[in-house]
């Protein structure tokens, strides 16, 4: 700014050299080298900040992909022993459904062979039950036809002489006789009923 | 403007071109990498047994299907005879009235042999079936399906033919028809799967494992009879069903 009162005058830049007869360079060229080295500094600078930065990035990343590719080794390793635990149990399993298959067809042999003897059993019980009845049964026909011959033998021997015996006694000796031979018939009967099951 | 001026001017620019373009690039630069974790957690899930799997889970390698099913062994008054049947609960059992008909004591025996003493058995007049209750507790049971079966239905037959082995036959529903023998009310089921004397009482099984008839007869072609589980439900709903079978 000029001062108040003073005619303005331009500056202009002299083309002369000065008159001492020193010479000195031209300010606006120097600024603009110095702000060129400025600028080329910084940008060699960051060039190397960049470089080292890429150089600690790259040197970080193959420690990490290392890291990680020894990490992927151990679980390879894991995975291969599960794998082959696995494959151990599988043919463990395998044995042990064919061991119980094996038991299970056994046990459902051995309920089959209890049933069968328990209705053996029953059967033969049965049949003992049978023979009893048969043989209780045998045994009161025999002693029911026992008993029938040989009351009508006695009844035979009382009319052979029945002069020696009142008539009305023959009659019912005779009664009884029958009776006790109807019964005899009875137990027959239910033996041929028994006979017949 | 002096061209001195312009020069500095276009010098700072160009410094704070180069100084931006410098930060800029460094946002593109790599970042360092992160730390490699001690230990990788597996994004898939360990598989695990549901709930109603492990229910289902059978504790002795034996099926629902032949754990739920008996022998009944028909001790008739100087006869034998034997059928088979099926828990419905704990201590339930279905079979056939004929089965338990004429009987002095009735004998039952699971899949693995073991007895079941029997408390008290009960018989339809308006079905081929029979109720037996048991004072032991029974391995399994098998629920009663809702509905019965459509034609081409698959039916598992589970039970005990000619007294024999427990045995799973398989077949096809292939219709309803009229009971040729008279002994129940209402349509009876025909199927295909095998069955034998003594397979009577056997419970019939759709594909989820679930009763829908019990075995009665055998036609001449050799199709099998089924109580459908409607006719069953109906009578297990109605307490007055089942009279008490005397002893022979």
């Amino acid at each position: 700014m000029t001062a108040p009162g003073s005619p303005w005058e331009p500056t202009t830049t002299s083309a002369v050299p000065p008159a001492d007869g020193t010479t000195t360079a031209p300010p606006a060229r120097g600024r603009a080298a110095r702000i060129t080295a400025i600028v080329l500094a910084v940008l060699l600078t960051g060039a190397l900040a960049t470089g080292g930065y890429l150089w600690q990035t790259t040197s970080a990343w193959q420690q990490h992909a290392a890291d990680w590719e020894t990490e992927a080794q151990e679980y390879a390793e894991q995975v291969a022993t599960l794998r082959g635990e696995l494959e151990a149990t599988r043919a463990e399993l395998d044995a042990t459904t064919e061991q119980l298959d094996t038991a299970t067809a056994r046990i459902t042999e051995l309920a089959d062979e209890k049933a069968q003897l328990g209705d053996e059993n029953v059967a033969s019980r049965q049949y003992l039950d049978y023979q009893r009845r048969v043989s209780e049964a045998a045994g009161v026909v025999a002693t029911a036809l026992g008993q029938c011959t040989a009351a009508q033998s006695q009844l035979i021997g009382y009319l052979n002489n029945r002069e020696a015996y009142d008539q009305a006694d023959l009659e019912r000796f005779a009664a009884d006789v029958e009776g006790l031979c109807d019964e005899a018939n009875e137990a027959n009967e239910q033996l041929q009923s028994e006979l017949a099951q | 403007m002096t061209r001195r001026s312009r020069r500095n001017r276009g010098a700072r620019a160009g410094a704070v071109t180069a100084l931006a373009a410098s930060l800029a690039a460094c946002a593109a630069l790599p970042p360092m990498p992160p730390a490699v974790p001690d230990d990788i957690v597996p994004s898939i899930a360990a598989p695990t047994l549901a709930a109603a799997d492990e229910e289902r889970l059978s504790p002795d390698g034996f099926d629902a299907v032949q754990r739920m099913a008996v022998r009944i062994r028909n001790v008739g008054c100087g006869n034998l005879s034997t059928g088979s049947g099926f828990a419905v609960d704990s201590h339930t059992l279905i079979t056939n009235r004929h089965v338990v008909a004429e009987s002095e004591t009735l004998q039952v025996s699971t899949y693995d042999g073991r007895d079941i003493d029997v408390a008290t058995t009960g018989a339809a007049a308006l079905a081929d079936l029979a109720v037996v209750r048991t004072r032991d507790a029974l391995p399994s049971s098998a629920a009663l399906s809702g509905a019965d079966p459509e034609q081409g239905e698959e039916v598992t037959v589970v039970g005990y033919p000619s007294g024999g082995e427990l045995t799973v036959t398989v077949g096809r529903v292939i219709g309803t028809t009229t009971d040729p023998l008279h002994e129940n009310l209402g349509e009876v089921l025909v199927t295909d799967a095998a069955v034998e004397p003594g397979s009577s009482g056997s419970a019939a099984l759709d594909s989820d494992g679930e009763v829908i008839g019990v075995v009665y007869a055998k036609t001449g072609d050799d199709r099998s009879l089924l109580v459908p589980q409607s006719t069953l439900s109906e009578l297990l709903a109605d307490d007055d069903s089942f009279a008490e079978v005397d002893p022979c």
